[in-house]
């Protein structure tokens, strides 16, 4: 009776050593490096480095959302990004503020014959997209360039202007403009045949 | 079992999914012969944006031939457009576009002169060529896809893979349009010629030229074609196909002749297929065997509206406006032109836009044959569009999921699989436009992919933007860290430089004041000095640490001593000191004002040490400031000494001129 109770809490012991060292070994193995859902949300994320989110950065705000953050703070994004984000990360959508509702897609245009020269908006381009040097006129690589307005309140003369992306045939959006397709009557058919 | 290439031989053929049997209305154009209208004397030509390689080499102003090139460019599917007539470029500007957006595009806008001179041609025998000369040719004269999608054509005859199999479509399975028609029936031989040109490209085993069967003459003239041709009988055959809509779709006349399916995502090459279509068969011709580029090609022009249906030739570049008003274009009230067949094809805002290369169809409905749009009602879910569809797609899912926007769903759904062909829209009973539905997906798909790309990138360009910031940083501080050691090690070299010569010297002045004890005027001070000195030797470490505590404790006493004296005398000690400057001159310049000025300290000093001397002050103080005369000397003769030592010398001055300044401060402090 006795050797029956103390062969289960052999063979127990011996399974939960088992288990454990797969369990050790697995975590180990398969270890997953730094949070997969700060990744997630960065690729939502339009990395447009515009820091009106209060964030250095979209991967700062990235992470500030895993942890906890409002998901309604990226104006670029828009809704289309907030809902997403909401989706993966199992929380409400929260309308996005009323500045954030028009994001049309712009790009900064400096205005070159008034341009001092002075390097400020280089050095507050996020992504590197002005070009430019000290004296020398500056313009804007327009197809780097993420619309962030980082640069236009550095700039001394107000030199620089945010377009909005101008629509060409391939950036062109299919309208519903339908060519109507109709069957044609068959009596009128037969007489055109 | 047949193999494929005896059921090929056969004519063997398959049943392709879906399909819709609209009214084909081809009688309206197909009566007359390829009829040529009056020379345009306007012409618009889109320069080509295909890889945006291309370059314009005309400018405003410039005279250009017929034919003649007006872009150069080197990208693989680089494709250049020619003037259509010769005349004057008399604009380079953003133009309204032949396309569904009619947004501007960048254009070439011909005068025509009125003469239409060709530009030399060459003319070339297609056993002299060989086949890169041959693609050449085709890629000069700009050949693209006749049917529609106006694809370069070079690339689709230089594949990378062998092919077995060539198709040359003249299907035309679209309502109203006989472009392909007429040209098969009047130009048979051309044609013929063409696929000979693709054949010696290609070398495939089989060429089959699909005709469906509402086009019996056309396939009678291309049969008899081909009995006069030079091509072997048995590898080439004509393959009548049931007329059935959209039967001339690249994928699905495929899967009807061959009965295999392009894969999705494929192209036919990967099976060993080609198809070419009739039309850029005898562009081909034209171009290796005459040298005459793409500018002109058989456009339907039909439709209730027009007073004269029927096929014509057309130049490239040929304005829509300018192509109706020569066949009694009679537009009702909010006409449609409709470029491309009532089924693919889109209507066109503005008139003002040219002829393109795929431009098979201007199609001018009056109000009886194509309605104006119903209005859309409810899917009742009846499932007509998922037999119509030749692609084998679900259109009920894809515009449930378009309509809600949910493109990323729609794209799970093969939406990049649907060849637009209009089957759904056409069988659907509520009318719902469901093909405008699937391209506005598609282009809200593509945008997005456009989107997460430049956002990619985006995000590539700040990470590199912050390393190559943190990098300038690192850079910046190990720079000025490396400055720093620089500079310590050089002041420490100086200091010991200094303090060995002041040692050699003052061993130097020892020894000197040995020998000159008695000549010196003032006896009492040296004889003190010369003991100090001699208990300096002693140890070396200990003189030059005195040294330097007694010179500064020297100074002190001096500049207490000094500030009870006026100003004026300073100067006055500083003007006449210069003079004795003199042999420094050669240094430079700031070494010796430093010089010059820690010298007339010393004097001061010097000076102060006498009249104290004869006040009465302590002796040790007297000592120390007689020892601090030498070091403040010996100094001097170093920098004299070692003029290629310059910039130490200058540093060492800099150093002993900041000393004293602090020491000034501080007596004056202490004073204060």
């Amino acid at each position: 009776m006795i050797s029956s109770i103390l062969i289960a809490v052999a063979v127990l012991s011996v399974l939960a050593l088992v288990f454990g060292v797969i369990l050790g070994f697995a975590s180990k193995k398969f270890k997953v490096e730094g949070n997969p859902i700060i990744d997630q949300v960065e690729t939502l994320l339009p990395q447009t480095q515009c820091g009106q989110c209060g964030y250095p950065g979209c991967r700062p705000y990235a992470e500030a959302i895993a942890n906890g953050d409002k998901i309604n703070k990226c104006p670029p994004g828009g809704t289309a990004t907030m809902e997403k984000i909401a989706e993966l990360m199992g929380v409400e959508p929260e309308a996005l503020g009323e500045e954030a509702q028009a994001s049309v897609k712009k790009v900064a245009y400096i205005r070159e014959d008034e341009c001092i020269g002075c390097t400020k908006c280089i050095q507050a381009c996020p992504v590197d997209a002005i070009l430019g040097a000290g004296k020398l006129m500056h313009t804007v690589i327009a197809k780097d360039c993420t619309g962030c307005d980082l640069c236009v309140e550095p700039c001394p003369v107000d030199c620089i202007d945010m377009i909005p992306v101008e629509t060409t045939i391939q950036n062109w959006d299919w309208k519903l403009r339908a060519i109507p397709v109709n069957v044609i009557n068959p009596e009128q058919e037969d007489k055109r045949c | 079992m047949l193999t494929l290439l005896e059921q090929l031989d056969k004519g063997t053929l398959w049943r392709s999914p879906g399909g819709i049997h609209p009214p084909e209305l081809k009688s309206l154009s197909n009566q007359s012969t390829i009829a040529s209208l009056p020379l345009q004397s306007r012409f618009v030509i889109p320069v080509p944006l295909v890889g945006q390689q291309a370059t314009l080499s005309v400018k405003v102003g410039d005279s250009v031939l017929k034919g003649q090139p007006l872009t150069e460019g080197a990208g693989f599917i680089y494709l250049p457009v020619h003037a259509p007539t010769s005349g004057t470029v008399v604009a380079i500007e953003q133009h309204g576009s032949n396309h569904a957006s009619s947004l501007p595009v960048l254009s070439c806008i011909i005068e025509a002169d009125g003469l239409d001179t060709w530009c030399e041609l060459t003319s070339s025998k297609i056993e002299q060529l060989s086949k890169a000369d041959i693609l050449a040719k085709i890629k000069q004269a700009g050949i693209a896809g006749m049917g529609g999608a106006a694809f370069p054509s070079h690339v689709k005859l230089n594949p990378a893979s062998e092919i077995d199999l060539v198709i040359i479509n003249g299907v035309e399975c679209e309502p109203y349009i006989s472009a392909d028609d007429r040209l098969m029936r009047e130009f048979s031989d051309e044609i013929l010629t063409g696929i000979s040109i693709i054949h010696h490209l290609l070398n495939p085993q089989r060429i089959i030229i699909a005709i469906e069967d509402n086009k019996p003459e056309a396939a009678r003239a291309i049969e008899s074609a081909i009995r006069r041709s030079s091509l072997p009988n048995d590898m080439i055959r004509v393959t009548v196909i049931p007329t059935k809509y959209p039967s001339g779709g690249e994928k699905q006349l495929i899967q009807i002749i061959t009965g295999k399916e392009v894969p999705s995502g494929a192209i036919p090459a990967q099976l060993g297929i080609v198809v070419h279509n009739v039309g850029t068969a005898y562009a081909i011709q034209e171009a290796v065997l005459q040298g005459k580029p793409l500018i002109e090609r058989v456009v339907t022009l039909t439709g209730e509206s027009i007073g004269k249906p029927g096929n014509y030739w057309l130049r490239i570049g040929t304005t829509v406006e300018d192509a109706l008003s020569q066949v009694s274009f009679q537009p009702e009230s909010s006409q449609k032109v409709i470029v491309g067949g009532p089924m693919m094809g889109f209507a066109l805002a503005d008139l003002n836009v040219p002829i393109l290369k795929g431009t098979n169809c201007l199609l001018t409905p009056s109000q009886a044959e194509i309605a104006p749009d119903p209005d859309e009602k409810a899917c009742i879910r009846c499932g007509e569009c998922a037999v119509a569809c030749p692609a084998l797609l679900l259109p009920q899912q894809l515009f449930w999921h378009a309509k809600a926007e949910e493109y990323d769903k729609a794209a799970s759904f093969n939406l990049k699989d649907c060849i637009e062909c209009g089957c759904c829209s056409y069988v659907c009973p509520s009318d719902i436009p469901l093909v405008e539905y699937y391209r506005v997906a598609k282009s809200a798909l593509k945008n997005a992919a456009e989107e997460k790309l430049q956002a990619e990138q985006a995000k590539i360009r700040f990470e590199t933007r912050l390393q190559r910031l943190e990098d300038e940083k690192n850079a910046r501080e190990e720079k000025s860290k490396q400055a720093a050691a620089k500079r310590q090690a050089n002041m420490k070299s100086g200091d010991k430089d200094a303090v060995a010569a002041a040692m050699a010297r003052i061993a130097a002045k020892k020894a000197q004041a040995a020998e000159g004890i008695t000549a010196d005027p003032a006896a009492t001070t040296p004889d003190t000095t010369t003991t100090k000195a001699a208990i300096d030797a002693t140890s070396a470490k200990k003189t030059a640490v005195n040294a330097a505590i007694e010179r500064a404790k020297a100074k002190k006493a001096a500049l207490a001593t000094q500030s009870q004296k006026d100003n004026q005398s300073d100067v006055a000690t500083v003007t006449t000191d210069m003079p004795v400057d003199t042999i420094d001159r050669a240094n430079d310049k700031k070494a010796q004002i430093a010089a010059a000025i820690a010298r007339a300290k010393a004097k001061k000093a010097a000076l102060a040490s006498d009249s104290s001397a004869t006040n009465d002050v302590d002796g040790v103080q007297t000592r120390d400031t007689v020892n601090e005369v030498n070091p403040a000397i010996e100094m001097d003769t170093t920098i004299a000494a070692i003029p290629v030592d310059d910039k130490k010398a200058r540093i060492a001055a800099a150093v002993a001129k900041a000393k004293a300044k602090k020491l000034a401060n501080s007596a004056k402090q202490e004073e204060l």
